[in-house]
Parts: structure tokens; sequence; C-alpha cells
């Protein structure tokens, strides 16, 4: 995965997944972390956009038109930021 | 041209209709869920090109990637490798692709590609696509990926025809997989690939639309009414099978006791009518009584799946689970195996963790499977002296079915934690279809399946079992018409004597001691080995129904007058069949998923061990208090 530099400001405005509020979309930035291959497969990719449906315990995204429920560890590891 | 027919795989990610085009392309039933992971095995099949030639099909479990993550990917792949055994590599592959999601489906067609096979592309579920606005261009992406591209609509039976011709002789040469050059990482090629295919080939208006299925879970993944809805489903399944089932059950009842009539009218009296009449009729009707039963509860399993909702019931579990050191995934294997283990286990494949796969087959047992009804169904009105079919039988129904999972629970927290982390730890992580209307057809083709394999297995072991148990209790014959000293002085009374000693401080005596024994082999079997073990008690009755046996089991006494069948003891034995493993087909399937016997064999002494101590506890405290 690219190193992030102090100085890019995309990356360092980033946030996870997490902290994204219910019912915003989002642009993947960067994945980082022991799952992301597996995160990849499912069809969370960088420039993707996302929308997050719930949140809690495990949360629900729409990616490509799916609905996915991901574990709050692994959506620590989705670097997104807003969109628009 | 090469005589053997050809084979041809098909492959994609799960939920992308492989099984329902495995279908329609070879007229078989396999079975169909809107769930990850109902394939969990290869499965083969024949079809027939336009041109009449005969070409084998596999179908593959579902994957999102060919670096095999879970077991059931690992088929996958070795499948494609012709690394499995008595399968060659395939001639052709078919890549599954659901047209509505691309994005993700296309990643996988593309490694595939990349592992030098001749490939076909199949478009499936352009319905869909086009529905959510999608402009689909299936010639370019052709184009682009030198492959043929079919698109389809397979539940439909649209494009089958189309699909065939594509898999005509000779078969298309393994296209060149054009994304990856020298000095890139595939991985990112790939991605990027993808992206630009996407954007040429399906566009896509607002990906993000709030569509149906979107509305229904804003209500029934709600963190309130989403677990009431779960509650009320789930308690509605278990209450619709108790009361619907009453119906059926009373015209088979009754058929039985007419032709039970009807057989002895027409033969004279001695051991060959008592064979038929009691051994036969009473053994293997006593069991087939049941069959309502367990066709209504996969009917509802089957209506769950298809329609979607078991994947929210995952996602709402999931937290529930985690208490028991299991996840979300745990939940369709243990709910399965309310049905039946065996299922139950294979379908614990999906299972990333290997930690968490061996607890949930070690707990997957104790979920009260369908066998263990007719047993309750025969002690639960004895205990509450009713008729059948009251509410108050299905909340001790209900009580009984969370007793054992709440035992799996405790159980498999505590083996988790024994068998410590896992090194790389598996993450929650599952996809919620679209709801679909239930596939009705594939429904009641699975039923009709589990309900002839039911009958199939009365007609076998139970009738076999059942004529065994009827010349053990006949035989050695004695003078006399004291029936009970009769039954004391055959080979069963004989090993009844021999158990007693064992079950009595469970409140059990030599002939239910005996019942429990037959069980073994299959737990239904009880309810036959009592049928036949009582029935001889008292004068033969007309109708050979559960209501007679149950009168007979109620008049049932010690030999110093005590009657057989308190309510402790009637608990103690519900306790035992609630814990024991009884069925030999679970450890067997047990030994080959978790690749060795040691676990089937430890699962089988301490499920039995820990039934006879429970049933044990419950009486012998019970007694203390007076009951």
């Amino acid at each position: 995965m690219p190193h992030a530099l102090a100085t890019d400001l995309k990356i360092d405005s980033a946030m996870t997944l997490n902290q994204v509020r219910v019912g915003c979309d989002v642009q993947i930035q960067v994945l980082s972390g022991p799952g992301c291959e597996r995160l990849r497969d499912l069809g969370f990719c960088e420039q993707l956009q996302v929308r997050k449906l719930a949140g809690g315990r495990n949360l629900i995204c729409s990616v490509c038109g799916t609905r996915m429920a991901i574990s709050r560890e692994l959506a620590e590891q989705v670097l997104v930021s807003p969109v628009g | 041209m090469p005589d053997s027919p050809s084979t041809i795989a098909l492959i994609g990610n799960p939920n992308a209709g492989k099984t329902t085009l495995f279908n329609a392309l070879t007229g078989a039933n396999q079975r169909v869920g809107n769930y990850a992971g109902v394939t969990v095995e290869v499965k083969s099949g024949e079809a027939f090109t336009p041109h009449g030639r005969k070409l084998r099909i596999l179908d593959l479990p579902g994957c999102y990637s060919l670096r095999a993550n879970s077991p059931d990917e690992k088929v996958a792949l070795d499948a494609l490798n012709g690394l499995l055994p008595g399968e060659q590599k395939p001639d052709l592959v078919v890549c599954v692709v659901d047209a509505s999601n691309l994005e993700r489906h296309l990643q996988l067609a593309l490694q595939v590609i990349e592992l030098g096979l001749p490939c076909v592309i199949a478009l499936n579920m352009v319905d869909v696509a086009e529905r959510a606005g999608l402009r689909l261009d299936p010639a370019k992406l052709a184009e682009e990926l030198g492959v043929p591209v079919v698109p389809m609509q397979a539940n439909a039976k649209k494009g089958i025809v189309e699909l065939k011709q594509a898999l005509r002789f000779p078969h298309p040469t393994a296209p060149e997989a054009s994304w990856i050059t020298d000095g890139t990482d595939p991985e990112t090629a790939r991605r990027a690939f993808v992206t630009r295919l996407c954007e040429l080939v399906a566009r896509r208006p607002d990906a993000h639309q709030q569509t149906l299925s979107d509305k229904i879970d804003s209500v029934l993944l709600h963190p309130v009414y989403g677990w009431i809805s779960l509650v009320g489903i789930f308690f509605t399944v278990f209450w619709a099978i108790f009361s619907f089932a009453e119906i059926p059950m009373g015209w088979i009842e009754s058929g039985q006791g007419a032709l039970g009539a009807w057989v002895e009218s027409l033969m004279t009296d001695g051991d060959l009518r008592s064979l038929v009449v009691d051994g036969i009729i009473g053994g293997v009707g006593g069991v087939v009584m049941f069959l309502p039963q367990i066709v209504l509860l996969f009917l509802f399993i089957g209506l769950l799946e298809s329609s979607g909702y078991m994947a929210r019931a995952a996602y709402l579990m999931d937290g529930v689970m985690a208490k028991a050191g299991l996840s979300g995934k745990s939940f369709l294997p243990l709910f399965s195996s309310y049905a039946c283990a065996i299922p139950g286990i294979m379908a614990t494949r999906t299972i990333d963790s290997a930690k968490e796969r061996i607890v949930t087959i070690f707990v997957a047992p104790w979920m009260s499977c369908s066998a263990r009804l007719p047993v309750y169904f025969l002690i639960i009105p004895l205990l509450l002296h009713e008729k059948e079919g009251t509410w108050k039988q299905a909340s001790v129904l209900f009580a009984i079915y969370a007793l054992g999972t709440l035992t799996a629970f405790v159980v498999a927290r505590l083996l988790r934690g024994r068998l410590g982390e896992d090194i790389s730890p598996g993450h929650f992580l599952l996809e919620l279809p679209p709801y679909r209307k239930p596939q009705w057809s594939y429904i009641f083709r699975h039923v009709a399946d589990r309900a002839l394999s039911f009958v199939k297995k009365a007609g076998t072991i139970i009738l076999g079992l059942s004529i065994l148990l009827w010349a053990l209790s006949t035989y050695p014959k004695m003078d006399g018409d004291d029936e009970a000293a009769a039954l004391a002085h055959s080979a069963m009374g004989r090993i009844g004597a021999v158990i007693e000693p064992v079950v009595k401080p469970l409140g059990f005596d030599g002939r239910m001691g005996t019942a429990i024994l037959t069980s073994f082999a299959a737990r239904e079997v009880f309810v036959s080995s009592m049928a036949i073990l009582y029935r001889v008690e008292e004068a033969p009755s007309e109708e050979e129904t559960r209501n007679v046996l149950r009168d007979q089991l109620a008049a049932s006494k010690w030999p110093d007058g005590r009657p057989i069948f308190t309510p402790l003891s009637l608990v103690s034995l519900l306790v035992f069949f609630i814990y024991a493993l009884q069925c030999l087909p679970t450890s067997a399937v047990v030994a080959r998923e978790s690749g060795s016997w040691k676990w089937a064999a430890g699962q089988f002494l301490f499920m039995t061990g820990f039934a006879y101590a429970a049933s044990l506890i419950v009486f012998q405290i019970g007694k203390l208090f007076g009951f």
C-alpha cells in the first residue's frame, strides 16, 4: 500500500468507514490492514463510491449496488473521504 | 473430435446464480438458496449441446476470488486446476457473473482468464440489472475481454440455448490476459481494468438508489423492530409446525389404524400376523406419522433462505453468536441443524476461521434436529396430561429447543476459549442479497427430497430394527398366557434386565433402556421401539395410535406398583434426548468434515456422557425435592 505523506491532503483528511455518518456517500481512498485483500474481493476497491446504510456492531454498506455487512474491525481498514 | 464428453465448470461469486444455471442446463434439481454458500461441494450433471454432443457440467462452490480463503473456495480452485480426485481439468469454464454487479464479479472472471483456461461469460440476471437502470453492452464486453459473452436470465430459462451454442465444439481458445503487463502488480492491473470496463459496458445512473429491499431492511434490521420481527418469525415457524401438522397426522394415524385392522382380519392368528401388525405396521407407522412435521420444518427453512431473510437473521445474530465465541456465519449452519445436523455441518464450510468451524461442528448436534421431534411429541402430551396441539405444549417445545441451544452456546464458548485465538482474525463479512420471490418449484423439490429420504429411512433402518425388536421381544417363547412374564422371558426382557441397573438412576426401567439403546441407530426408532415393547402389556387394541401407546405408558408400573412415567422421569427422558448424540450418519459426516475420527469419537462420547450426567442430575435432584 502506498505510504501516506504528511503533506498529502487527500489522505490526511480521510476518515475510516466507522466514522462516517449513516446515509452518507463516500469515496474509498486507501485500504490498509490484514483484511484488505478480502475487502477488494468483495468490491471495496480504491476510488469506488460507497454509501453507509447502517452502523452499529456491524456496518451495512451499499457498494456497486450490493448490500454488504462488514465488521467494525474491517471497516477500520477502509479509509474514505466525503464526496461532493 | 474427442470421444469423451467435454467437462464444463461453472464458477462465479456466491449468489451469482450458478446453481440456477446448473439446474437449467442439466434439468437437475439441486437446491438453490438466496444465501452465500448453498453449494459447498462440486456437483456434476449432464447436458447436451444443440448438436447433441454430451457435456459434463460441474457446479463449483461460489467464491469471491481464487485465493482460497475458506474450504469451499479451495474446492473451487482445486477443481479448476484439475486437482480434485477423480476429476480432470475442465475443458471450458463458464464464468457466471451477476450483470447488476459487474464491478465485483468481473474480478473473478479476470482471474479465471489468467489461469489460461478457455472461458465463456454468462452474463446472468440481466433483468435485475436493467431494472436497476444499468445500460449493458455485452458485445463490447466480449470484445474487451476476448471471450464470448452470453446475456441471460437463468431463472426464467432465457439465454440457455444461446449459452449451449457457445459451449459447442470446438471450444473457444484460451484468451490472453491483456491487462497483465510486465512490471505491474496483477491485483492493481486487474482492478484498473475492471473499473475501465465497467465505465464502458455498464453505466450506472445512481448506484445508491433506495431499493425496495432497503426499505424492508430499514424495518427488519432495525435495532428494535428487527429483533421483534426475528423472534416473531421464528416463533411463528415453530408454532405453525406444531399446529398445522395436526391435520395430516390425523389422516396418517387413521389410515394406519385401518390398515392394521384390515390385515388383522385377513390373516389367521399366529406369529406372522403378529410380525406384520405389531412389528411392521406398528413400528414403521409410528415413525411415518411425523412426516408432516419434518416436511413443514424444511419448507419454512427453504422459504426463509430463498426469500433472502436468512442473511438478515445472520446479520442480526452476529452479536449474539459473538457471546458464544462464534460469528453470524455460524448462524445458518446451526439453524439448519434444527432440521438435520448433517446439512448443517456441511454448511460450516462457508466459515473462514478453522477454529470457529470446528466449534460449530462440535455443537451443531445439540440444535434439536427433526428426528427428535417424534420423541418430543410422544412425551410432551404425556407430561402435561393433555391432548396434542395446545399452546402450552408449544411453549414446552420452545423451552426444549432453548435448553439445547443455550447449552450449545455455553459449550461453544468454553471450547472456543480452549482452542485459542486465530492467527489471522477472520472478520464478519456477509452479503445481504436483495429480497427475492421464493423459488417455489425448487423449495418444493427440496422438501420432497427430504421427505423421500425420511420415508426411505423408515423403510430400511426403521423397518429392519422394528422386525429385529419384534423378534427379540417374541422369542424365545414361553408357555402360558401371562404376557408380562413372556416378555421378561424373551431375549429383549433379558437385555432389559441387564441394562436396568445402568438406567435406573435416571428414572428409566429396562424397557426404556432397551428402547434408548435401539435409538442410537436413529433417534426416531425410540418411538417404534416403545410401541413394540409396551403394547405387549395389555390386550392388543383396535387402533394402533400414539394415544393408545401413551395410555399404556401412563398405566405402566414398577413391580412395586409405583408408576414408571412420573413427570420427573419424563423430564429426565427429555433431557437425555436433548443432549445425546444418537445418529450414526452425523458422526460419519463430522469425521469427514473435521478430517479426523478423533473429533467424531470425542463428540459422541462427550455428548452421550453429558446426556447421562444431565439426566442423572435432573432425576436425583428432583427426587430429593420430592417430585
